[in-house]
């Protein structure tokens, strides 16, 4: 079934490919509806899936038996959110994507073969074919920055990819080097990831293999200082790339330093804590604080990123409960509140073809609902209680407290620089009066692109009001993250680190 | 052997004309070509309709030989022709891979054949010439007919890189090539000559025995013939620091047929490398492999750096064959046991480059020095399919997952870190990034750039060879298992 959902946007590039040429106008639409199948195809594991350990719905199949490879799927409660994140996102992109005219059909295509290797990158539990996907989804993501995005588009398409390639290539090289001892351990080459965690490593050999894949990982996410690219490839791409940049490929760096960095290497993770809370916390206030002083709207929500993201690493290298699963739930809430954003940027960039904050100003009064879901996302993005936003952040900063109480309390000092950045933002672009002629005559959100916006209102309320629904799913998975650590390292989560304190605590269950 | 002989105590060789009738039906195929442009003067076209007929040939032959030693009629352990020639899965998957390129590169210089009129003749002469050489260099294991091949398909490529007779580039391309090409053999033979003079034989199989057999207390003779040997094929390969003639060679020499060229001696040059280093020496791999290992490095960092300066596509692509062949020799290092990954890295390259020269051909002119970077802007718009079909054997000579060459590259790297060359794949996985920036160049120059007036044409033949290429990327990078196998079975006696 999981490979389906590879397939399925691979069928609808077939699809959308041998549609004539004459009809351009039916690329868009049918580009849109396709990719409504992933989707539902999502939910529906979302649906079945039981709220236990371990890997559901795995797909096995040998793909070359010499070398150890097979093509191995399967989804547990931290992927699973991912799933739904990206399948959701993508028709959203391509709807909101209007504003393309040329080359709609590539556009499409790239778009399409995107999500299929992000759902592979997230699916995929034999290291290889992770490392197919992982690396195959820069191709297309290449293309959509390089021919749709603004002036400066080569630049920062050569940049995104020649960054991201850079931290992949160490990590094909560890990947090499773990299959290969696991041949000489065991006498049989293996790529699978349970297969590979029960290696006899040196401590030496961990520690360097530990920092090529967090290093693609941390380039990915990025953590600071592997954040260069990221400004570049944002504000370049054109708004669906934007989307999908943030909401879904920072997800795969973050995904990977859970999946692999703690599985494959416990020991080398909890010695390398210390390291990985300094950056992030460096990034999350980095982040924000350059993200205050940007005059470039898209490049200001470019920076929160560098600053949200941070958090997620924050949490899950907290190694207590409520890090890992406040991480994964931020990676949801990231991808739907940044996203959202995004579009918005996008939508004002259609009508006034400039991202500066000093080109606006008191769009309030002319454009009541674009500002209305504008400050709606804002605070999603900030973490109003009642928000998704809130239930991430306290969860990350409630399960790193325990064990790493001094980063945390330096890391909340980024939730007030979100307010600020984003506050200060609003106030020059929205409110006051309408100063200048081009923004007096600017028109309201179209019923196409509230459409387009509303599903992620909506999801930003229910993840903000009742998070259990995700909660409950991704629990037992980031239990089973941490039980192993627990037995295969000295290393113990602080009280009350771990979930059954917290409800003890409460009087809970 | 005749039972009379026998009683004598007589041994006559043994003589198997099907371990070398590829190479015989090309040879004789080279002089018919001739034969029959002098006597019935028939249009290029049909000339190189033969001319395929003569590789299909070869190809079939190749074929009844594969199946006759899957038979395991035991032959393996007697060698025809005194021990000179190798009738070995080796041998068979060396001919898949240079007929399959000979067949290619006459297909993508269809249309160059087509205007020379009567010299046509001459040049599938060439063509046919120089494949069989390499091809008996590829199957010979006696290091004086290595020589012989290596000669009879080098003097081919020389006249075929001089063959734009009225262009001082062409002649420029063909006097360094010989110049260098024939100092390069001159170092080989003068290595051969030390390895004889260290062992006494010229044989591989003897030279290993020797060498399994007995303890060296002064290897030194031995040791410098091996490093002239391997330098010497080094060049042939462009490997760096020997490398220094192939943009030259490969601007000036004819668009049309540099593909082939550039991909017939890199089979070649591996193919022997490949046999002296594992059949005659595996007992000094602790010595050789080192060196193989700084050449592999060298090769990789100067070719993608040095690529990604040029402004011409066919130096280029010059360069990013140094780099090629320091990946390739990656999997050197590890000795027998990468053979097969060897092969499937030069099987799916080789191709790639036939193909990606059969573009240049066409949008640059086949008999033309100048291939300018730029004259590729826009080629999207131009001509999609061309466009298309070259970025993604781009892609595939990048080594991006999905394509043949990830999965090549995988191979050696794998290898090289099975044999302890951690290092060196570490080196290769860095340096294919800087790889992938020369590939991206010409795919942003394609796509993202805005297309001049002048039209390019893409004639029917090259759009057959990008369309079969580009096949064979996507589906040996989705489905590598059966040619990986036929590769992994490619040993050496």
């Amino acid at each position: 079934m999981l490979t389906w959902l590879v397939l399925l946007p691979v069928l609808a590039v077939l699809v959308v490919m041998v549609l004539p040429r004459r009809r351009p106008e039916l690329v868009l639409p049918l580009g849109t509806v396709l990719s409504l199948l992933p989707l539902a195809l999502a939910v529906y594991l979302f649906t079945v899936f039981e709220p236990v350990a371990g890997y559901q719905f795995v797909d096995r199949a040998i793909w070359y038996e010499p070398w150890g490879i097979s093509w191995y799927l399967g989804v547990d409660g931290v992927s699973l959110p991912l799933l739904l994140l990206t399948t959701l996102l993508v028709p959203i992109s391509l709807a909101a994507s209007g504003s393309i005219t040329t080359r709609r059909k590539e556009f499409v295509v790239y778009t399409l073969l995107l999500e299929a290797g992000t759902l592979g990158v997230f699916l995929a539990l034999d290291l290889f074919m992770f490392f197919v996907f992982f690396e195959v989804v820069l191709v297309p993501m290449y293309f959509i920055i390089g021919i749709w995005g603004s002036e400066r588009r080569r630049y920062a398409a050569i940049k995104f990819f020649l960054f991201t390639a850079f931290g992949s290539a160490l990590m094909l090289a560890a990947i090499i080097g773990l299959s290969v001892l696991h041949g000489e351990q065991t006498g049989v080459v293996s790529f699978a990831l349970d297969d590979l965690m029960n290696l006899d490593l040196s401590p030496t050999l961990a520690g360097w293999l530990f920092v090529a894949f967090g290093l693609a990982f941390a380039i990915k996410v990025p953590v600071f200082p592997f954040h260069t690219w990221l400004p570049d490839a944002h504000v370049e791409a054109p708004t669906a790339g934007s989307v999908l940049l943030a909401g879904v490929l920072l997800k795969m760096g973050t995904y990977g330093l859970m999946r692999f960095n703690l599985s494959l290497f416990p020991q080398t993770s909890v010695d390398w804590v210390p390291v990985l809370a300094v950056l992030s916390v460096i990034g999350i206030i980095y982040g924000a604080t350059v993200a205050i002083v940007q005059p470039n709207l898209k490049k200001l929500i470019a920076y929160t990123s560098v600053s949200h993201l941070g958090f997620i690493v924050l949490g899950t290298f907290a190694l207590t409960s409520g890090g890992l699963q406040g991480a994964v739930i931020q990676n949801v809430n990231h991808g739907l509140s940044t996203g959202a954003l995004f579009l918005l940027v996008g939508m004002i960039y259609d009508r006034r073809h400039t991202k500066m904050i000093d080109d606006f100003g008191g769009l309030q009064k002319v454009m009541p609902i674009y500002a209305g879901f504008f400050l709606f996302m804002i605070f999603a993005s900030i973490g109003l209680p009642g928000l998704n936003g809130f239930v991430g952040e306290f969860l990350v900063l409630m399960g790193s407290y325990t064990s790493l109480p001094v980063y945390t309390i330096i890391a909340a000092f980024g939730v007030v620089l979100a307010a600020i950045y984003f506050l200060w933002a609003y106030e020059r672009v929205f409110t006051g009066v309408p100063d200048k002629e081009e923004n007096r005559v600017l028109a309201d959100l179209t019923p196409v692109e509230i459409g387009v916006l509303a599903p992620l209102v909506v999801l930003v309320l229910v993840l903000g009001l009742y998070p259990k629904i995700l909660l409950d799913k991704i629990e037992p998975s980031t239990e089973a993250i941490l039980d192993r650590i627990e037995a295969t390292t000295d290393y113990q989560v602080p009280a009350p680190g771990r979930l059954e304190d917290v409800f003890i605590a409460g009087g809970e269950e | 052997m005749s039972p009379l002989l026998a009683q004598a105590g007589l041994e006559t060789p043994v003589v198997s004309w099907l371990g070398v009738a590829p190479e015989l039906v090309l040879g004789v195929g080279a002089a018919l070509v001739l034969l029959i442009e002098v006597q019935w003067h028939p249009s290029a076209r049909v000339l190189a309709w033969f001319t395929g007929g003569v590789v299909a040939l070869a190809g079939v032959f190749a074929l009844v030989l594969h199946r006759y030693l899957d038979a395991g009629e035991g032959i393996e352990t007697v060698l025809p022709f005194s021990g000179m020639i190798a009738l070995d899965g080796f041998g068979v998957f060396a001919r898949y891979v240079l007929l399959t390129v000979t067949a290619l590169g006459v297909l993508g210089a269809w249309r160059m054949i087509d205007g020379l009129g009567t010299r046509a003749a001459e040049m599938l002469a060439l063509v046919l010439l120089a494949t069989s050489g390499f091809s008996l260099m590829a199957v010979s294991t006696h290091l004086m007919l290595t020589f012989l091949g290596l000669e009879v398909g080098s003097i081919s490529l020389y006249v075929l890189a001089g063959f734009s007779r009225q262009r001082s580039e062409s002649d420029e391309a063909a006097i360094k090539y010989f110049l260098l090409g024939a100092f390069a053999s001159a170092v080989f033979v003068y290595g051969v000559a030390l390895v004889f003079a260290g062992t006494g034989q010229f044989n591989l199989l003897e030279v290993g025995n020797y060498l399994g057999g007995v303890v060296l207390f002064e290897p030194g003779v031995i040791l410098v013939g091996l490093a002239l040997v391997i330098v010497g094929l080094a060049f042939k390969v462009t490997a760096a620091p020997f490398h220094s003639w192939a943009p030259d060679v490969y601007q000036g020499a004819p668009a049309g047929i540099v593909g082939f060229m550039a991909a017939v001696a890199k089979v070649g040059g591996f193919a022997a490398l490949l046999r002296v280093l594992v059949t005659a020496f595996p007992s000094m791999i602790a010595e050789w492999a080192p060196l193989v290992g700084a050449i592999s490095a060298l090769s990789m960092v100067l070719g993608s750096v040095l690529a990604i300066v040029q402004d011409d596509i066919r130096r280029l692509l010059a360069y990013s064959g140094v780099a090629h062949a320091g990946f390739i020799l990656t999997g050197v290092v590890s000795g027998a046991a990468g053979t097969g990954d060897v092969w499937f890295y030069l099987a799916v390259y080789t191709i790639q480059l036939v193909a990606s020269f059969a573009v240049v051909a066409a949008v640059s002119g086949a008999s033309t020095a100048r291939s300018a970077l730029a004259d590729y802007s826009g080629l999207a718009q131009r001509q999609p399919f061309l466009a298309a079909t070259f970025t993604v054997i781009l892609l595939g000579m990048g080594g991006i997952p999905l394509t043949s060459g990830f999965v090549a590259k995988f191979g050696v790297f794998t290898e090289a870190w099975s044999a302890g060359f951690e290092w060196l794949v570490v080196v290769a996985a860095v340096t294919s990034v800087v790889a992938f920036f020369i590939y991206l160049r010409v795919i942003l120059v394609m796509y993202m750039e805005d297309a001049p007036e002048t039209e390019v044409a893409a004639p029917l033949s090259t759009r057959w060879v990008l369309g079969l290429v580009v096949a064979a990327t996507i589906v040996f990078g989705l489905f590598p298992g059966p040619l990986l196998d036929l590769a992994g079975n490619a040993l050496p006696v």
